[in-house]
């Protein structure tokens, strides 16, 4: 069981399984680690890397007419051109612009005169969420057909969310140095980590840094988490697996909500209808697919208080057009008063590494939780 | 820690409080005012008296302790240069004034994406920077004196500048103490080239530093660490021994120093010498692993140390526990608060964050321009008939809704709000309960430019970065 060390400033916190690890690395304590790492029945795996599932094929067959081009800068000389003789006026165009990004409602978009592309292959990374095969899906690379993921459809031909793009990138980077994000999951009742038709997926907030190798980018098994039991509850879900042949599958979880913030948010998330993995197992990670019904108005919140114009310039895109897309390909969870759909099908590439789980009743007795939710001011 | 680097420092320096430091009440020790002081506490952060040139003055201030201040008792403000997106505004260190008399009328362009030469809202007003932040003018025959310095402004006038930086006051402040125009609490450049107060240095041992933040000023170890005191000890009295040890350090003074002020050194029961603010031993608690921590005044009996915290919020406002790992302020309903943040791009980089600046650019975040959608976005929080505040920090408004701006109490549809630092606060429609801070970045740069931020009491994942 883990032990909090801590040295004599306080400032260093270490934990003997972390030690283990350390040892581990060197290759000559290996055999020294618990094993197998799914003791008693249980193994925790933490978020390491997590990008959209976007099936990039070389020379971007699936992209005829090109990238969009659809940035902060393109939307402001569309509408707004330097030559048109008027003078341009901070409230006329900047403003303009700046309420069109935080008020867009409908799939009608605004600056239709700007081409907007949709990804046009026909294969796709993703899940089959509904168990169907419908004439909108996709196949996968490996053949598997019925594969939803409408979401690539949307924002498969936008710079920024493929290979190396800014989103691609920074995403994961605050996913990995923001605490907020971290996310795991742990299965319990396990008797074998290839085969065993009945286990329990339980999802958590941690509270700690990850556990990198000596080159500090990189990520390896044997680090901890405590979980967030305070804060982090909205983040805590429960739902039964299996895993056939070194594969997790589950069932869908009804909503599952998961951090995704920068840094100097408070708070932002994606809501997930129906998530469901599908995870290659390993003693030191689980690696594959998660997928499910995203929540369009949410997904359009947080990418608006995520990313500045700016950064969505970098991108090559802009809220207010994504959002258009996204609600004119949603898939799923239709409105029960207007019968629109709320959600579109979607896929998150992952890696997980394993990592010791430490909850409430095993963490070593350091701070004690208030208990207070909520208080009244008293002056 | 502090014995390795200052074991022979000899801590004895001049020094100065506003109102003299005063013990700390049972109230600020109790769990529901970790955060803040009652307004009869009296609790001021000592400074280190400095040489001034004459008609300058000391005035304490509600959020960020001592400050300096004309002979009108108006807050002293400096404009450090920083660089923002497209290019670098504001004052360099040891020189001249850039905020100038040049009238204001069009954007620069230095806040990407937008090109320059957008004509700003009040370009047929004549407004300069100099109206707006007048400079503090030294009279004829001034002499330079310590860290006080004179700079030539365009027109020949001598400005005085302190620690290299030129000083302005705002045209917000009206009284003194009032701290409108800018807070010490870190700004990033992308939220614009802020003023910040100038003041005199905390009077704390070397080891030590006080950090600004949304609830006063936080005593932290020089890099950042809390330091916490223990309802255990007695005064001057460390009774953490044994088992108490090993969650908590005591915080290490040198072997050869005197008492000052508020500070004083014990003999913890160990045998080493040991920091005490105002009677209370001082520690760091082994388990916080992130700077700024509030994790230890989880610990029951434990409490964070501010030179001053800032005074009780209205009765009308709660804490909440928020999902993003930390607490909010929030009304009554526990919907979080939200501040509103802008700042012109003009070179002079004005704030647009009031209800006397122009409108439009709040407008245009909260409703797309339509004041009713406003409204809807980011209500005012109505204050309670007769509502009052005992904290200067927090008043009520008379607001139209429909204009932004401030109305007579008589005026149809006005609106009494409640305020903060002088302007509205609000709630977002978007929070459905409590603890939740959607509103959070709504606007842009994660709303630190033109949008809304949530009012931050404690972030764990963030360092406790206070917003401005």
């Amino acid at each position: 069981m883990a032990h909090i060390l801590s040295d004599i400033t306080g400032r260093h916190v270490f934990s003997l399984t972390l030690l283990g690890s350390m040892l581990a690395m060197t290759g000559i304590a290996e055999a020294e680690l618990p094993q197998p790492y799914h003791k008693d029945g249980r193994i925790g795996y933490v978020l390491t890397e997590r990008h959209w599932a976007i099936y990039e094929t070389e020379g971007a067959t699936e992209c005829p007419q090109g990238m969009n081009s659809r940035g902060s800068r393109d939307l402001f000389a569309e509408r707004f051109p330097e030559d048109s003789g008027v003078e341009r006026t901070v409230v006329d165009t900047r403003l303009q612009l700046e309420g069109y990004q935080f008020h867009t409602k409908t799939s009608e978009d605004e600056y239709k005169s700007l081409p907007y592309y949709e990804a046009q292959s026909s294969v796709s990374y993703g899940l089959n969420l509904d168990g169907k095969v419908d004439d909108n899906d996709f196949t996968s690379p490996d053949g598997e057909e019925g594969i939803d993921n409408q979401l690539y459809r949307a924002l498969g031909c936008i710079a920024g969310y493929r290979d190396d793009g800014p989103y691609w990138f920074f995403e994961n980077d605050f996913m990995i140095n923001n605490g907020y994000n971290r996310w795991m999951i742990e299965l319990s009742g396990v008797d074998d980590l290839v085969n065993d038709d009945d286990v329990t997926v339980k999802t958590y907030r941690g509270l700690d840094p990850l556990f990198t190798d000596a080159t500090g980018e990189g990520f390896v098994a044997g680090g901890t988490q405590r979980v967030d039991t305070r804060w982090g509850k909205s983040f805590m879900e429960e739902v039964q697996g299996r895993i056939v042949d070194g594969v997790l599958m589950t069932d869908p979880i009804e909503q599952a909500k998961i951090p995704w913030s920068q840094p100097g948010v408070s708070g932002g998330y994606h809501l997930f209808n129906g998530l469901q993995f599908n995870l290659n197992l390993t003693s030191q990670e689980a690696k594959g697919l998660m997928g499910g019904y995203v929540d369009v108005d949410q997904f359009n919140h947080r990418f608006r208080t995520n990313w500045a114009m700016h950064h969505q310039n970098y991108g090559q895109s802009a809220s207010g057009s994504e959002y258009s897309a996204l609600r004119r390909l949603a898939d799923g969870y239709p409105d029960p008063e207007t019968g629109a759909n709320t959600a579109i099908s979607s896929a998150v590439e992952v890696t997980l590494t394993q990592v010791y789980i430490v909850h409430p009743d095993e963490q070593a007795v350091t701070s004690q939780e208030t208990g207070t939710q909520g208080f009244q001011i008293d002056p | 820690m502090y014995l390795n680097k200052f074991l022979a420092v000899i801590y004895v320096v001049a020094s100065a409080s506003v109102v003299s430091a005063a013990s700390s009440t049972a109230a600020e020790a109790s769990d529901d005012m970790k955060y803040w002081q009652s307004a009869d506490s009296g609790a001021q952060e000592a400074y280190l008296e400095e040489e001034v040139p004459p008609g300058i003055q000391v005035v304490a201030t509600a959020l960020d302790g001592p400050v300096y201040a004309n002979s009108e008792g108006k807050t002293l403000y400096t404009w450090p240069l920083i660089a923002l997106r497209n290019g670098s505004t504001g004052d360099r260190k040891d020189g001249p004034s850039n905020c100038t008399d040049e009238v204001l009328r069009t954007e620069i362009g230095f806040m990407s994406p937008y090109p320059a030469g957008l004509v700003l809202p009040y370009a047929d007003q004549g407004i300069t920077c100099a109206q707006v932040w007048p400079p503090v003018l030294a009279p004829e025959g001034a002499e330079e004196v310590g860290k006080w310095t004179l700079v030539e402004r365009e027109n020949g006038a001598m400005q005085w500048a302190y620690d290299g930086f030129p000083l302005y006051t705002s045209d917000l402040d009206k009284q003194p103490g009032d701290v409108l125009g800018g807070t010490k609490i870190n700004s990033g450049g992308d939220g614009g080239v802020v003023r910040v107060p100038a003041g005199p240095p905390a009077d704390i041992p070397p080891g030590f530093d006080v950090i600004s933040s949304t609830t006063g000023r936080l005593l932290v170890s020089e890099n950042e660490y809390s330091v916490y005191t223990w309802d255990g000890d007695e005064n001057n009295v460390s009774n953490c021994v044994a088992e108490c040890l090993v969650d908590w350090t005591p915080v290490r003074a040198p072997q050869i120093t005197a008492d000052s002020g508020d500070w004083t050194i014990i003999r913890h029961p160990s045998g080493i010498n040991q920091w005490a603010f105002r009677g209370r031993p001082l520690y760091t608690h082994n388990n916080d692993t992130r700077s700024r921590s509030f994790d230890g005044s989880d610990v029951p009996g434990w409490h964070n140390v501010y030179t001053q915290r800032a005074v009780t919020p209205p009765a009308e406002f709660t804490v909440q526990d928020a999902a993003f790992g930390g607490q909010v302020l929030a009304d009554s309903r526990g919907r979080t608060i939200y501040l509103y943040n802008c700042r012109d791009d003009s070179i002079a980089q004005l704030a647009c964050d009031h209800p006397n600046s122009p409108q439009e650019y709040r407008m245009a975040i909260c409703g797309d321009g339509d004041p009713e959608v406003c409204q809807e976005t980011f209500p005012y929080v109505v204050a309670e008939p007769d509502a009052k505040s005992e904290s200067s920090l927090w008043s009520v408004m008379v607001i139209n809704p429909n204009t932004g701006r401030p109305a007579a109490s008589n005026e149809d549809g006005a609106l009494h709000v409640w305020a903060y630092r002088n302007r509205p606060v609000y709630t977002y429609s978007g929070d459905k309960e409590p603890g939740v801070t959607n509103g959070d970045g709504f606007g842009e740069f994660i709303g630190t430019r033109n949008g809304y931020k949530a009012f931050v009491l404690r972030d764990i994942f963030q360092n406790n970065e206070f917003r401005r």
